[in-house]
């Protein structure tokens, strides 16, 4: 049987049952041309559902509370725009060098723009807190800076790869690519997340930024203030 | 936060799905508050007409969605084009390479879409409905819904250049 593209796209939602879902579990098997359609229609989904999962976390606002709390006058606090404050770096780096460096079979990668974070990292850059995250998390984000050019940018630890990504308009641009990643050839090898750090320290403008920056910089979408 | 009224409880429970549902249907943040807090008020509103024992995330999805395709219409009564002229003056360019890249935006390839398709895919892909639960929230058959998820998949792994 050939699979309309219906079918196709159902089967990689897990939407199609019984009978059909088997047929068309067969002809996938068996066609690496479908195989690639399921996988981009799944790389596709989990784009979008990381594009939007970052609205789940924000803050609820004021406006809407108030609605559902029509007696009671509490108050959101929006947070403000601090000043970065000093901070040493040394607070991070002791999670960081304890990172697993286990090898995994990477998400077949999509066709970004090149050099740009793949979905399941990009999503983890853009939603994932220093302050909240598992201390066993085998994927975390190390720290967040500023670069010198006024970009965002997170170092990052996964069972892949670690490295730098800095946010643009594209996305989360790998700036540096450490062990572990056989598409590492073109950046610059850093080596281990002990690198990264210095990395990143050599990047900065500033500081690490604390937990609260980093919020009032995941609401902004990562955006370079102005 | 518990509050006394438990209707008012659960709509603050869905509030951050509301809003994501929003995002994704609208063409900015500010657009997504005005519908998300329309949304709410409409339903308060209209509390006694939700049957308990019913999902009540279909029922407030679906005046979302309503108010939603309502004010689109106005709009385009109005003249005005869904399409915010910033984000279509790429659109519709010869798909050149360069071209291909601006458009690489999750928002831009999404407000590209016909909003029958627009619809399908938020609910499906970004909400995570089943199939049959979007259509009912949509008010189509299935099969209409599947067939405008797939056109809105090919048009959206076209334009962020996803397409194998």
């Amino acid at each position: 049987m050939t699979p309309t593209p219906e079918q196709i796209a159902a089967f990689a939602d897990g939407q199609l049952e019984g009978e059909q879902a088997a047929q068309v579990e067969d002809a996938v098997a068996q066609s690496p041309a479908l195989q690639a359609q399921v996988a981009a229609h799944r790389a596709l989904r989990a784009r979008l559902s990381a594009h939007f999962a970052p609205v789940l976390e924000e803050e609820v606002s004021a406006a809407h509370l108030r609605l559902l709390h029509p007696k009671d006058d509490t108050v959101v606090d929006l947070a403000s725009v601090r000043a970065i404050r000093k901070r040493r770096w040394t607070w991070v780096a002791a999670p960081a060098l304890a990172a697993s460096t286990a090898l995994v079979v990477l998400l077949r990668p999509a066709a970004l723009p090149e050099g740009y974070a793949q979905p399941q990292l990009a999503g983890m850059l853009d939603r994932q807190l220093v302050a909240e995250q598992d201390a066993g998390a085998s994927q975390r984000v190390l720290l967040s800076f500023q670069s010198r050019d006024g970009r965002f940018c997170r170092a990052y630890s996964s069972p892949g790869a670690s490295g730098i990504a800095c946010h643009d308009d594209r996305g989360w641009k790998i700036e540096s690519v450490g062990a572990a990643s056989h598409e590492a050839n073109e950046y610059r090898q850093a080596g281990s997340v002990a690198t990264i750090m210095q990395q990143a320290q050599d990047m900065a403008i500033g500081p690490a930024l604390d937990p609260k920056d980093e919020q009032v910089a995941r609401k902004s979408g990562w955006r370079a203030p102005r | 936060m518990p509050l006394s009224d438990p209707f008012a409880s659960a709509l603050l429970d869905l509030l951050p799905r509301l809003r994501r549902f929003a995002a994704g249907l609208s063409r900015d943040r500010s657009e997504a508050d005005d519908l998300c807090q329309a949304t709410i008020e409409r339903a308060l509103r209209n509390r006694t007409r939700w049957q308990d024992g019913t999902r009540l995330d279909s029922w407030i999805y679906r005046m979302m969605r309503n108010m939603w395709i309502d004010e689109v219409r106005a709009r385009t009564r109005r003249g005005q084009t869904f399409i915010a002229e910033e984000l279509g003056s790429d659109i519709g360019s010869d798909g050149g390479q360069e071209a291909g890249v601006m458009l690489g935006d999750v928002d831009r390839a999404l407000a590209t879409l016909p909003d029958e398709q627009r619809e399908a895919v938020i609910l499906v892909m970004v909400e995570g409905y089943s199939y049959k639960e979007a259509a009912e929230i949509v008010g189509c058959p299935v099969g209409t819904l599947n067939s405008r998820l797939v056109r809105g998949r090919d048009a959206l792994l076209a334009r962020l250049g996803e397409a194998a």
